[in-house]
């Protein structure tokens, strides 16, 4: 393998995207490897979202978090998301991986990434994909803060407003 | 019935329990539960249920040897 000076990735088409369980890791997510998975030589556009621990949630300060996933379930609708979102946006690729377990503030907990022709295509997607993550796949959060006390993040309210746990509102 | 729960849920009830039930579907579990705790009841009320093939409704006719597994709103990412 060539190594590059810069401290990006050298693009590397044709790397076999997450598979199976591989979307839900226990270990830190390598955000470079994702992101030598990401090219493609059809795609002139590859956006990469990665949502990361802040250290403070609502005023209080957060010491760590962990985060709890419905293994079964969860990889499905990873996959299923990505899948659809491929086939909306024509996409050359789309990854997606989520951190589980305990995470220090400014790790990584969620990345996902898009590839496509042009640029419009890959932002819309991506921001459609992580949206749909954070309200739909059964992946949970919880905030451990620097006073000693935690609590289970509520991210997803749709109910509320739906009236129907399985029905979400997307802006 | 066997019962998982997950997240939130965990601050009202055991992560896995057995329950003796009748419910043959989802909103008669969902009072048995909140007989169990009725402090859970509003956040039930929020929760998806699933089995092991995926999500169920109410319509899903439950089986006294299911496992169920009751699913709080999402809060990844």
């Amino acid at each position: 393998m060539i190594r590059s000076s810069s401290s990006l990735p050298p693009a590397e088409a044709n790397l076999s995207p997450l598979e199976g369980n591989e979307v839900i890791s226990a270990a830190p997510l390598d955000i470079v490897e994702l992101l030598r998975r990401g090219h493609h030589p059809a795609a002139g556009a590859v956006v990469l979202f990665s949502g990361e621990v802040r250290d403070h949630n609502k005023g209080r300060a957060v010491a760590y978090l962990e985060y709890e996933a419905y293994h079964p379930l969860a990889v499905k609708m990873i996959h299923a998301i990505l899948a659809e979102a491929r086939a909306k946006w024509s996409l050359q690729l789309a990854i997606a991986q989520h951190r589980v377990g305990r995470l220090a503030i400014g790790e990584s907990a969620v990345v996902v990434i898009t590839a496509s022709p042009h640029r419009r295509e890959a932002f819309e997607a991506n921001r459609h994909i992580i949206d749909r993550i954070k309200h739909e796949v059964p992946i949970w959060k919880c905030e451990y803060f620097t006073d000693g006390a935690h609590q289970w993040g509520n991210n997803c309210n749709c109910h509320a407003t739906t009236g129907d746990a399985a029905k979400h509102i997307y802006e | 019935m066997k019962i998982h729960v997950y997240a939130t849920l965990k601050d009202y009830f055991s992560s896995e329990f057995e329950l003796e039930t009748i419910a043959h579907n989802t909103d008669a579990l969902k009072r048995d539960l909140v007989q169990l705790n009725d402090q859970a009841e509003q956040l039930l009320n929020s929760c998806r249920f699933a089995v092991e093939e995926g999500f169920i409704d109410n319509d899903y006719k439950l089986k006294e040897n299911d496992t169920v597994i009751i699913i709080p709103p999402a809060s990844g990412g």
